[in-house]
C-alpha cells in the first residue's frame, strides 16, 4: 500500500529472534536414513558439540530444537514457547527453581538444579527432562528423541 | 465462544496484513544521553552521574527506586528482565520483527519522574528528555512517534513543554507520568498541562509503572513480594488516576481532552465503571459537576491494551471489551523491550471479529492519536 511502513518479511521462526543472538549460530542438521518407524533422523553434530551441562539450538530442516545435555542425559525440545512463540531455548543459562508444600512446611527449596529453562521472553520455566511448563500444569513441551550413537548425535523428528 | 488457535502460519499471515500501531514502546535515555541537551545547572549533575553502571529504570540522582524487584531475593534466570532499545535504528528494526507499522516512543528511566523530589531538577530532565527525544528518536518515516513528557512537579513549565512541541509534526500526544505521582491527576494543580493539552488538540496518556514509594497506591511495603506488587500498584495507579480525573472534574471541566491509559490491561474496565455508577446513586453530591453518570466518562478514555490477560478462554477478553465497549477504544500496545511486553501474535489468537480486531491492533489508535497511516498528524 502506498504511504505505509515497509515491513520485513521474516520467516516463521526467523533467526534473530529478538534476543539478539548472532546469526549463523545454529548448527545445521543433516538428514540420515529414516527410522524403521518411518520417522525422519538428522545427524545434529558430533558430541563435541554438546558437551555435559551445556545446550545449543540446533537447525533441523528449518525447524529450531533445542538439544540440552544435563548430567548425562541428551534431551531435545522445540525452540518455540507455548507462550507467545519465545526462543525458549536460546536461554543462556540452565537454573533451577522454587517449590513450596507441606512436605518442606511450606517453605520454599531449591528443586530441579541444572534442569529447568526459563524462557528469555516472559520468564516461563520448563522443566527439560519432561517439558513440563512449572506455572501451567497442562502445559507440556513436546519432547524429541536425541540419542548418541557413536561419533553421532542423532535427533528423530 | 472459542475457536482453535491459529498455526503460527496462519497468525503471520493475519499479522503481515494486519495495520498495526502499538501505542506503547520504550526508548533507553540515560544521564550520559540527556546531559547535553538540558539547562545548566542541571547539565553538570546530569554529567557527573554519566558513567554510573547501568541499573535497570534503577539509577540514584536519576530514577531513583526500586521497581525490579530487588526488595527481594534475586534467583538466578535467563529471563531477559532488563532489555532495552538504545536507537531508532534499533527500534525499527525489532518492530519490523513484531510486524508493527508505528510505534509510540515513552521513556526508559522517566517512567518514574515523579519519584524524584527536586521540583527544578525534574522539570530539567523532562525539558532535556523532550529535546533529546525529537533530536535522536522521532522520526516520522520510520513510524516512531514520540510523546511530550509532561512533569507533574511543575504544571507551568510542563505546559510550557506542550507549547513548544505542539506543532512538531512527530510528537503527537503528551505523556502523564504515574509512578510515585503525588496528589493525583485529578488535582487542580495540574490544570495548567490539560488545558494546554486540549487547547492544542493532543491527546494524554497516562503510564505507570511499580515503584515502592511512600504514596498512594504505591505504599506497598507490606507485600512480600514482586508478584503482589505489580500486580497491584502497576494497576490500581492507573485506576486511582482514573477515579480522581472522575471526581475532582477533569472529565468535564476539559471536554474536548482524549485521555489514554497504558500498562493495566483491561479485563478492570468493567469493574470500575460499574462500581463509579454504583456509588454516584448514593454520592452524586459529591460530583455535582457531573452531568452523565461516571462510566459515561470512562467509556470515553483508551486503554492500551498491554499486559493483556490470558485466561484460558481467549474470548473472554471479547466479553470483557463488551462489558465496557471498548471496540472503539482499546488499542494494541506491545511494551517492546520490557519484560512483559505482549507480542501481536496473541492478538491473533483472540477471537474478535476481522473489523474489531483491525480496531484494536490499529484504526483505534489512528484516531486517537489524530494521524494517518504514515504517521502524519491529520
Amino acid at each position: 500500500m502506498s504511504g505505509t511502513i515497509k515491513k520485513s518479511k521474516e520467516s516463521i521462526q526467523a533467526e534473530d529472534t529478538l534476543v539478539r543472538r548472532g546469526t549463523g549460530a545454529f548448527l545445521e542438521a543433516t538428514p540420515l536414513p529414516p527410522a524403521e518407524n518411518g520417522r525422519k533422523r538428522y545427524r545434529v553434530g558430533g558430541p563435541e558439540d554438546f558437551p555435559d551441562n551445556s545446550h545449543r539450538v540446533v537447525d533441523v530442516d528449518g525447524r529450531q530444537l533445542g538439544v540440552f545435555h544435563i548430567k548425562g542425559n541428551l534431551y531435545a525440545l522445540p525452540n518455540i514457547c507455548p507462550h507467545m512463540t519465545g526462543p525458549v531455548c536460546e536461554a543462556d543459562i540452565l537454573t533451577g527453581s522454587l517449590q513450596a508444600s507441606d512436605e518442606t512446611d511450606w517453605k520454599p527449596e531449591w528443586v530441579h538444579d541444572g534442569e529447568v529453562v526459563v524462557c528469555p521472553w516472559h520468564g516461563l520455566e520448563f522443566h527439560v527432562p519432561t517439558g513440563q511448563c512449572l506455572a501451567f500444569e497442562h502445559i507440556r513441551i513436546r519432547r524429541y528423541k536425541v540419542t548418541r550413537e557413536g561419533d553421532d548425535i542423532v535427533v528423530e523428528i | 465462544m472459542t475457536q482453535a488457535a491459529p498455526t503460527h502460519l496462519e497468525t503471520n499471515a493475519i499479522l503481515e496484513d494486519l495495520f498495526i500501531v502499538d501505542t506503547d514502546v520504550h526508548v533507553h535515555e540515560s544521564p550520559g544521553e540527556l546531559a547535553p541537551y538540558a539547562d545548566m545547572p542541571w547539565r553538570v549533575a546530569l554529567e557527573n552521574i554519566a558513567d554510573r553502571p547501568e541499573t535497570y529504570l534503577d539509577i540514584p540522582s536519576f530514577s531513583p527506586g526500586v521497581s525490579d524487584g530487588s526488595y527481594q531475593a534475586k534467583f538466578p534466570t535467563a529471563h531477559e528482565g532488563a532489555r532495552m532499545v538504545w536507537t531508532k535504528e534499533q527500534m525499527r528494526t525489532e518492530l519490523n520483527q513484531l510486524d508493527i507499522d508505528l510505534g509510540l516512543l515513552f521513556p526508559d528511566h522517566l517512567l518514574k519522574l515523579p519519584v524524584l523530589t527536586q521540583t527544578d531538577y525534574a522539570a530539567a530532565i523532562a525539558r532535556a528528555y523532550n529535546r533529546w527525544l525529537v533530536d535522536k528518536w522521532t522520526s516520522q518515516k520510520d513510524g516512531l512517534l514520540g510523546l511530550i513528557v509532561a512533569c507533574p512537579h511543575d504544571p507551568q513549565d510542563a505546559a510550557r513543554e506542550i507549547e513548544k512541541y505542539a506543532d512538531h509534526p512527530e510528537m503527537v500526544a503528551v505523556y502523564l507520568p504515574c509512578a510515585g505521582l503525588d496528589p493525583l491527576w485529578g488535582n487542580p494543580k495540574y490544570h495548567p498541562i490539560f488545558a494546554a493539552a486540549q487547547y492544542h488538540e493532543l491527546p494524554v496518556l497516562l503510564h505507570s509503572v511499580t515503584v515502592t514509594h511512600p504514596v498512594f497506591p504505591f505504599n506497598n511495603h507490606g507485600f512480600d513480594t514482586e508478584l503482589a506488587r505489580h500486580t497491584t500498584s502497576h494497576t490500581f495507579s492507573i485506576m486511582v488516576n482514573l477515579v480522581d480525573m472522575v471526581t475532582r472534574g477533569t472529565f468535564t471541566r476539559f471536554p474536548r481532552l482524549r485521555v489514554a491509559v497504558s500498562e493495566a490491561g483491561i479485563t478492570w474496565m468493567p469493574w470500575l465503571m460499574m462500581r463509579m455508577d454504583k456509588e454516584y446513586t448514593e454520592r452524586r453530591r459529591d460530583v455535582p459537576f457531573l452531568k452523565e453518570k461516571p462510566s459515561h466518562y470512562l467509556k470515553q478514555v483508551y486503554v492500551c491494551t498491554q499486559p493483556i490477560e490470558e485466561p484460558d478462554d481467549l474470548g473472554d477478553l471479547v466479553k470483557a471489551m463488551e462489558l465496557y465497549e471498548g471496540e472503539n477504544t482499546t488499542m494494541f500496545a506491545s511494551d517492546w523491550p520490557h519484560h512483559d511486553f505482549d507480542h501481536p501474535m496473541k492478538f491473533a489468537q483472540v477471537p474478535f471479529s476481522d473489523e474489531v480486531r483491525r480496531k484494536v491492533m490499529g484504526e483505534n489508535a489512528l484516531r486517537f492519536l489524530n494521524i494517518d497511516r504514515t504517521g502524519r498528524k491529520l
